[in-house]
């Protein structure tokens, strides 16, 4: 490490706190706050007060209109023992989770990969690919799913399938599937992924007679192994708060019997439709604490298969 | 209990009044840029009582230069979300269209007006007063009947006809019922019926013809698992039959005539409320007619005429007073009800309905001449559900749903409902 000649605060002369040399560091302080003001605001406003707010109102019984009272752990054990519907819940999560996670990020590689190839009309195609991204989030795309998802619908006409959104074994799958097409944002960071890989090591590879398949397995894979871990935590953690999909496809009941009946969607059953806040804040906290959980072992599987360049200097 | 108010609380009330400052957002009693008072009005119901109702507003508009009214309306299901939302985060609507399943809960939550502090503005004199007291929780009127309605089994005129099998009349039992829905089946090739096994409307029409009730008088539930199983048998057994809707049609219900079996032209019959089912005009080429809920099968009837919605006041309007006039507009102005018709039901106001009696055409005469031939022959109407009815009505088709997917026996779901809903009560 090298010394700079800049000196650290300790190493300073003591002044008197009235000196004029000291002002301009709490004018600065001051200013930063003020740009960070709206930021902090907003923090503490929309996402700390409501946090609280809603830990509070888990271990209460509110029903929106009337005060909520105390209740202590009433609503977690609730949860936990007598709520079939709940686990219920649970089940189509992660079954949603194992089925639009792996997917996603295997149409994003393979789309990135070849659109890296590409050598005209990338930027095009990557905008058309971005795209479902963007109107796929709004509720009128999840709609025109429905549409065709449904009984008489493209789907049905095509295939003879008898529609998907109106059968129980199906109906997670379509809401899989919309988010599937959504796969701009972790395709784009592949790319960006892709870009970095020294095209050096190709080269290498090649003369030690790899195929494209062993290069794909050796070079490709390895080097983009933090990029794929930065996608897979990411999009797990995105798919297990699913929420709009499922809303739209099943018309807000997370039918048919149930089937999609996602987490979220219980959730904001219990609190909006069943005026059970308390109950429905509790469910928000667990899922919490499992999105951290899971968080947590994704990280700690990652040191056996992430692969960092700086530790090839080792 | 105003005395357990948190920190929390306060916090979160400041932090919504901060949401409001910042981003902007309107909350009830905004003004339109041109001065004008604009209230909001939000109602649920089908495009035919959405361009009846735009006429009487427009209407209303005309002799009050000085309001803007702002509409909008959806299905049944998602209006009773979005109300609730709303209500909850202090932002009702000024105007709102009530259910009998949301007075209580409304009332009790502070939600609604008391209407006795715009009586002035409000007229309610000429109203039925035992139809006007269903507006009413603990003594205090926060809601006006707009209508009075019952359930009916609307059918496809032309194809019920053609089948030849005969017409559903006056006095017919569910066993009945059962029967012409099979040959219905049978001859015209596509179920008779909406599978009734989903409604907890069609099953209160069922139960009371068995004499006994959805809920008891204190809000306790007025039947047994062993009721409900015997019902979700009967329908299930149909439902294997093919002589109602498979649970692929069953399970789009949402409320909105356009996504019922009748309406997607795959049943010849369905059971609706018998105001709304105009909506099925435009669906359905050869007309539709109402025949009267079955009954019991010692004749009992099973229907009854409910107050078959309510119009309320938020009790955040800044604009009362014009509230107040909109909705006495709607229930007394004869030419709102000209306009209006029965589309919401036959008008409260009696000398509204007499005059207009004679002058009903199309659908709505045959609403008022359904409603006059049941007239004497029904039972009074149970009082307002409990207010966990309102979620227990969207679990009651969950139930179902396990049952015509054939994941629970028709024991088992009834056994699950009944447990969910005695905590649902108790809470």
């Amino acid at each position: 490490m090298t010394t700079t000649d800049i000196p650290a605060p300790t190493a300073r002369p003591p002044r008197p706190a009235s000196a004029p040399t000291r002002r301009p560091k709490r004018e600065r302080e001051g200013a930063a706050w003020v740009f960070l003001s709206p930021w902090v605001l907003g923090a503490t406003v929309l996402t700390l007060l409501p946090m609280a707010v809603s830990l509070y109102l888990s271990f209460t019984d509110y029903d929106l209109f009337n005060a909520p009272h105390w209740v202590g752990l009433r609503n977690y054990t609730q949860m936990f023992t007598e709520d079939p519907r709940y686990w219920r819940s649970v089940v189509t999560t992660l079954t949603y989770v194992v089925i639009a996670v792996p997917l996603q990020l295997a149409l994003a590689l393979v789309v990135a990969l070849a659109l890296k190839t590409l050598k005209r009309g990338k930027g095009f195609y990557r905008s058309a690919f971005y795209a479902p991204s963007l109107l796929g989030a709004s509720m009128s795309v999840a709609l025109v799913w429905r549409a065709v998802f449904n009984d008489g619908g493209t789907v049905d006409n095509l295939l003879g399938t008898g529609g998907w959104v109106n059968r129980p074994g199906w109906s997670l799958v379509a809401v899989a599937l919309l988010t599937v097409w959504q796969f701009g944002a972790p395709m784009v960071i592949f790319l960006a992924g892709l870009q970095q890989i020294p095209a050096e090591l190709y080269e290498a590879a090649a003369v030690d007679g790899a195929g494209t398949w062993r290069q794909f397995l050796s070079v490709t894979v390895p080097m983009l192994s933090p990029v794929l871990f930065f996608n897979l935590v990411l999009q797990t953690i995105q798919a297990f708060q699913v929420f709009t999909p499922a809303f739209a496809v099943s018309g807000g009941k997370g039918g048919p019997a149930d089937s999609t009946l996602v987490y979220t969607l219980y959730l904001y059953d219990r609190g909006f439709v069943a005026s059970h806040m308390g109950y429905a804040s509790a469910m928000a906290w667990v899922l919490l604490l499992v999105i951290g959980a899971v968080t947590a072992v994704l990280f700690r599987t990652s040191r056996s298969w992430v692969f960092y360049a700086s530790e090839g200097d080792r | 209990m105003p005395g357990h108010r948190t920190k929390g609380f306060c916090a979160s009330a400041a932090a919504l009044a901060l949401c409001a400052v910042l981003a902007g957002c309107g909350g009830p009693g905004e003004s339109a840029g041109g001065g004008k008072v604009v209230l909001r009005y939000t109602w649920w119901g089908n495009p035919d009582r959405a361009a009846r109702t735009e006429q009487a507003v427009a209407l209303f508009e005309k002799q009050h230069p000085d309001v803007q009214v702002r509409t909008s309306f959806s299905g049944y299901d998602a209006y009773k979300q979005k109300l609730a939302i709303q209500a909850t985060g202090g932002d009702a609507p000024d105007v709102m269209q009530l259910d009998y399943r949301q007075i209580d809960q409304y009332a009790s939550g502070h939600v609604l007006l008391d209407l006795g502090k715009v009586k002035d503005d409000l007229r309610t004199g000429e109203i039925d007063a035992g139809l006007l007291a269903t507006g009413r929780v603990d003594g205090t009127q926060y809601a006006v009947p707009q209508g009075r309605g019952t359930e009916t089994v609307v059918y496809d005129v032309a194809a019920w006809k053609a089948s030849g099998v005969p017409l559903p009349k006056q006095g017919w039992t569910w066993s009945q019922w059962a029967d012409d829905v099979r040959a219905l089946a049978r001859r015209t090739g596509r179920p008779g019926a909406t599978d009734p096994g989903q409604s907890e409307d069609a099953f209160e029409v069922w139960l009371r013809g068995r004499g006994k009730s959805l809920y008891t008088k204190d809000g306790g539930l007025g039947f047994t698992a062993g009721d409900l199983t015997r019902w979700w048998t009967f329908t299930d057994r149909l439902r294997r039959e093919g002589a109602v809707s498979p649970a692929g049609q069953t399970t789009q219900l949402d409320g909105s005539v356009e996504n019922t079996p009748l309406g997607r032209g795959k049943a010849t019959a369905d059971f609706n409320w018998d105001a709304p089912s105009s909506g099925y005009l435009a669906l359905v080429k050869g007309g539709v007619a109402l025949a009267p809920m079955p009954s019991g099968e010692d004749g009992t009837p099973g229907q009854y005429f409910k107050p078959s919605m309510f119009l309320g006041i938020g009790a955040h309007t800044g604009h009362r007073k014009e509230a107040a006039e909109l909705i006495d507009f709607l229930l007394n102005d004869g030419h709102a009800a000209k306009i209006l018709g029965a589309t919401r039901g036959i008008p409260v106001n009696e000398t509204v309905r007499n005059r207009t009696a004679s002058q009903l055409k199309d659908f709505d005469k045959t609403v008022a001449d359904f409603q006059t031939s049941l007239e004497g022959t029904l039972k009074n109407p149970p009082q307002a559900p409990p207010s966990g009815d309102n979620a227990l009505q969207t679990t009651f088709q969950r139930d179902y749903d396990q049952v015509s997917y054939e994941r629970m026996s028709p024991r088992e779901a009834a056994q699950n409902y009944v447990t969910e809903a005695k905590a649902e009560l108790r809470s």
